[in-house]
């Protein structure tokens, strides 16, 4: 797999969620499937580019969110737990889509570490054709999503999903191999043509002040670790928790989980400049763990061998003026607070003693590596993952797997280093404030946390996922940016106007011919719907594949086979909240029924045409279902859409039909509730 | 532009009876602009026939073209050899009445229809109306009444107007729908000053120019018989 998403080519416009995701998951592309009702295909998208869908459905800091173009309206689509909705419905297709590399070529590959990026670049090169062999130190694989990510928020199954579909590639894995010991490596170097460190960070920073190496000090990785392994330590009653990241919040979080009455989490930043994500931090404290902000250590004080509290200084400025860190303090402000344990999350370091009497270069403590070649100072020896970028996101990790993995191949295929293309991502640009305004709001489907006190019992998750009906609406908040209206025959433009005038958005221009810019086209398709010269198409929504299919539905049957009146059935499939309606239907189905359903987002984009073509292809009937009264996202559609339909039914009675043929009506409620009895009505 | 209006389907269709292969062509120009005879009209048209005979039980070829400007040979030239290499035997036209004499004047042994009514030179007043503007009357009035033709936009045609039939603005003929010219004109007058231009009585118009003489033609020197 390259750097490049497969799903991106270069010279594509990309939405800012997928510009914004370090794989580049085509965002869009999923959400609209899964909106849909197809949740295999959007898992084919996720995929596609990310092997870890279910860890990253649960525990990605979704940098597509922060980027999500829909935060110009309202909120930001809820991409996270759509991508968990999607994984949590498809297992069973997720095992039967597995598929085993088509050729072997030469080459073996050993990766250091079955981390996030390890594994993925083992995925790549095994599915590409190569032996690829992973050494892990530990009993399971993971990494960090095996042994520190606490289990309330990334369940041990859903990682169990992902690392089950990468090793049925054909990955060989060997666990409790410590590359160093159980095996050096210079004897993997021996035995495999590339190595791939991989070894993320696994130790914690110590402190060097006094007490830190007391009893009753922990180091935040190995907390956590003991914790995943089922070795809680022993804890006092009062702990403290030094540090302001994620990583902080984690041990703050998993530390209650575990029964002392007090955690404090004692942090350098102002409470603005906490690292961690805000959300966690106010989940942090919903749990009842107390927050010092501005406060260093200054030193750890003990008792009989033992702690007994943590001296705190003032800290004045994290940052200097170059926006490096580099705190300051005020001595002369000091607190102690009281604690049995204190447990240190400053930060991570590699365990690069493996490498110590080998030839790979490393530089104070750390790999030597460059980034844009993944490689060490040794031939043939790669690097990915945090032990080269340092920490950051599993998807960050994910992603320098794929490029570790390029760079691999090419290497074994040619011998040469490969320098990955600096690429410059071109996205469809923020939604201007104008359009926005134009634009429907609607709310977040938000999911509510399990309660604080609950939450601390134990490990749990804390999250439930979307219902089905949650996730089909939150989908629909997605503005599937940058498939909007195009001129797709600018020769047949005569410059109308026609587009400008219906437009809700104002959006189309004339300039010369029609224009419709990308970046703040809302996808509605009215225009397309109106424009005499039949010139504009909308990628979200092709009227002829979708008569294509009415053709072949009725071909296939024959009419005389289906049940009497033959009704088409156009629907909003904004109003369905399960995937009744959505999926394909059956011969058998439309035989008895005597109803084709075509499901269109937003019925506001058919045109006369379209209300008149299932005539011509042997229906008896056209029912337009829209959504619920003021529930169209597009202001403007509904009126543009009833005047349609008045249309067709004057030209219905011109041409020997009759009007009552064709009729529009609204959804009531739930779709699967109240188009069964559209249906019934119109028989 | 020019402005035109659907014929009756029935009426089309009658004319259609005794054809089998027939191609329903639309014009790019104002009949797309007045969304009468664009792309997607010759869709929903031909639809429609399909449907009107198949009801009747008759299966005709129904074929679908739209030409950029139905008044210019190059255009229609495609046509032309569709109508020979296809066999069709009759064309519907829903450019205006340009492009039915333009096709008729070339289509040799086929027949050519009109699916429309042409109507007028007018405008887009705002969306989903257009009004009269121009008769083409060959000798332009307008300098004389403030821009605002009194041979297109009153209905008696008055060059000296108003008649009795002008109350409140409107004109007697649809006092809903129609302004009274001579109000526009006396209004827009007296905002440019010049009001007493009405007491000019504006002689009888020569009409030559309007109809006079047979077919009226345009020659222009500078590309006229290139060879
Ligand atoms: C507490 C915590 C919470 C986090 N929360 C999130 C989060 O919510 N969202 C998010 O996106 N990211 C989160 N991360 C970050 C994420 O876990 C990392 O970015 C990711 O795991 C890094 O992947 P990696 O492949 O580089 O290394 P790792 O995951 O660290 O894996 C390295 C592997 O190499 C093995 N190894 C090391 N040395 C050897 C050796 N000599 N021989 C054999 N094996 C060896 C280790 O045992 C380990 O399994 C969190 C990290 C931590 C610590
Ligand atoms: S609205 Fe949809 S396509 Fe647009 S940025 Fe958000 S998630 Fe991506
Ligand atoms: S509606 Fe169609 S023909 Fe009219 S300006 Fe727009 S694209 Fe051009
Ligand atoms: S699809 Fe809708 S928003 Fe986009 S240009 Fe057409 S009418 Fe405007
Ligand atoms: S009322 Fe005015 S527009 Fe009507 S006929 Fe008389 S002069 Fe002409």
């Amino acid at each position: 797999m390259d750097k490049e998403s497969p799903q991106i080519s270069s010279g594509d416009v990309l939405s800012t969620c997928s510009a914004a995701c370090p794989v580049h998951t085509d965002t869009r592309e999923y959400v609209q499937r899964l909106s849909r009702g197809d949740y295999e295909g959007a898992l084919d998208v996720l995929l596609e580019v990310n092997p870890f869908p279910s860890v990253c459905g649960r525990i990605c800091h979704h940098p597509c969110e922060s980027e999500c173009r829909r935060r110009a309206i309202d909120e930001a689509v809820s991409l996270r737990m759509l991508k968990r909705f999607v994984v949590e419905n498809t297992k069973e297709y997720r095992i039967a889509r597995r598929k085993k590399p088509a050729d072997r070529k030469a080459g073996t590959v050993a990766v250091i570490g079955s981390g996030p990026s390890g594994l993925t670049a083992a995925l790549d090169l095994t599915l590409r054709g190569y032996r690829v062999r992973v050494y892990e130190k530990d009993s399971k694989l993971g990494g960090m999503l095996a042994h520190a990510i606490p289990r309330y928020r990334l369940p041990v199954e859903a990682l169990a999903e992902d690392i089950e579909d990468i090793l049925a590639s054909g990955i060989e894995v060997k666990t409790n191999c410590r590359v160093g010991t159980d095996i050096s490596f210079d004897e993997l170097r021996s035995e495999n043509e590339a190595i791939l460190i991989a070894a993320g960070l696994s130790e914690s920073h110590s402190l060097s002040i006094p007490g830190a190496e007391s009893n009753g000090v922990f180091p935040g990785i190995t907390f956590l670790w003991d914790i995943a392994n089922a070795m809680p330590p022993e804890m006092g009653d009062r702990v403290l928790v030094v540090g302001g990241g994620n990583v902080a919040i984690d041990i703050a979080r998993a530390a209650k989980r575990l029964g002392p009455s007090k955690v404090y989490l004692a942090c350098l930043e102002t409470r603005e400049e906490m690292p961690a994500w805000k959300w966690e931090t106010e989940e942090a404290e919903q749990e009842g763990i107390e927050v010092l902000n501005s406060w260093g250590p200054k030193a750890i004080l003990t008792e009989n061998n033992k702690v007994s509290g943590i001296d705190l200084k003032r800290c004045t400025s994290v940052f200097d003026d170059q926006h490096r860190f580099n705190p300051r303090y005020d001595e002369s402000v000091t607190t102690r607070v009281e604690v049995d344990n204190v447990i240190l999350a400053v930060g991570q370091k590699a365990d690069l003693e493996f490498l110590t009497k080998t030839s790979v270069a490393i530089e104070r403590g750390r790999l030597l590596c460059d980034r844009a070649s993944m490689s060490t100072s040794e031939r043939g020896v790669f690097a990915c993952g945090e032990v080269m970028t340092g920490p950051g996101s599993a998807i960050q990790a994910i992603a320098t797997g794929h490029e570790a993995a390029r760079v691999i191949a090419h290497f074994l295929e040619t011998g040469e280093k490969l320098k990955l293309p600096q690429r410059t991502i071109t996205t469809i640009g923020e939604l201007p404030a104008a359009t926005a305004a134009r634009a429907k709001r609607v709310d977040r489907v938000e999911v509510s946390l399990a309660d604080p006190a609950e939450r601390i019992r134990d490990f749990s998750p804390i999250e439930p996922g979307y219902s089905e009906a949650e996730a089909l609406a939150e989908s629909r908040r997605c503005l599937a940016c940058a498939s909007g209206a195009q001129l797709k025959f600018p020769e047949h433009c005569a410059g109308c106007l026609t587009c400008v005038r219906v437009c809700p958005f104002g959006v189309a221009q004339v300039r010369g011919t029609a224009v419709m810019p990308a970046q703040q086209c809302q996808t509605c398709g009215l225009c397309a719907a109106e424009c005499p010269a039949a010139a504009i198409e909308l990628s979200r929504f092709d009227t002829n594949r979708m008569k294509d299919t009415l053709r072949d539905i009725v071909k296939r049957q024959g009419t005389s086979r289906i049940a009497r009146p033959l009704v088409v059935s156009y629907c909003c499939l904004n109003e369905t909240t399960s995937r009744k309606f959505l999926w394909e239907q059956t011969d058998e189905e439309i035989r008895q029924s005597g109803i084709v359903r075509v499901m269109v987002p937003c019925v506001g984009r058919l045109s006369a045409l379209d209300l008149i073509t299932p005539f011509e292809l042997g229906a008896d009937k056209v029912a337009v279902i829209a959504c619920a009264e003021k529930d169209c996202f597009y202001s403007g559609s509904e009126e543009l859409l009833s005047r349609r339909v008045t249309r067709a039914k004057k030209f219905l009675d011109q041409i020997g039909v009759g009007q009552d043929n064709v009729q529009l009506f609204r959804t009531d409620g739930n779709a699967e509730e109240c188009w069964p009895l559209i249906w019934e009505e119109l028989k | 532009m020019i402005v035109a209006d659907p014929k009756p389907f029935g009426q089309v269709k009658g004319y259609l009876e005794n054809f089998e292969r027939i191609l329903i062509v639309g014009c790019g120009a104002c009949t797309t602009v007045c969304l009468a005879g664009g792309e997607a009209e010759v869709r929903l048209l031909a639809s429609g026939m399909r449907i009107a005979f198949g009801r009747d039980g008759q299966s005709k070829t129904i074929l679908e073209d739209c030409v950029q400007r139905q008044c210019d040979v190059e255009f229609v030239l495609p046509v032309l050899s569709r109508v020979d290499n296809e066999k069709i035997d009759a064309v519907v036209t829903i450019a205006c009445g340009v492009g039915v004499n333009f096709l008729a004047d070339r289509l040799g042994k086929t027949p050519v229809f009109p699916g429309l009514n042409t109507t007028f030179y007018g405008a887009g007043m705002e969306p989903g109306l257009w009004a009269e503007m121009c008769a083409g009357c060959g000798e332009c009035m307008t300098a004389l009444t403030g821009g605002i033709c009194p041979v297109a936009r009153c209905s008696k045609h008055l060059l000296n107007g108003p008649c009795g039939g002008s109350e409140k603005g409107k004109c007697e003929v649809d006092p809903a729908n129609i302004d009274c010219v001579w109000q526009l004109i006396y209004d827009r007058l007296k905002r440019l000053g010049r009001l007493d231009d009405l007491q000019n009585i504006i002689a009888p118009k020569d009409w030559r120019t309007a109809a006079d003489g047979g077919v009226r033609r345009t020659i222009r020197e500078h590309l006229y018989k290139l060879r």
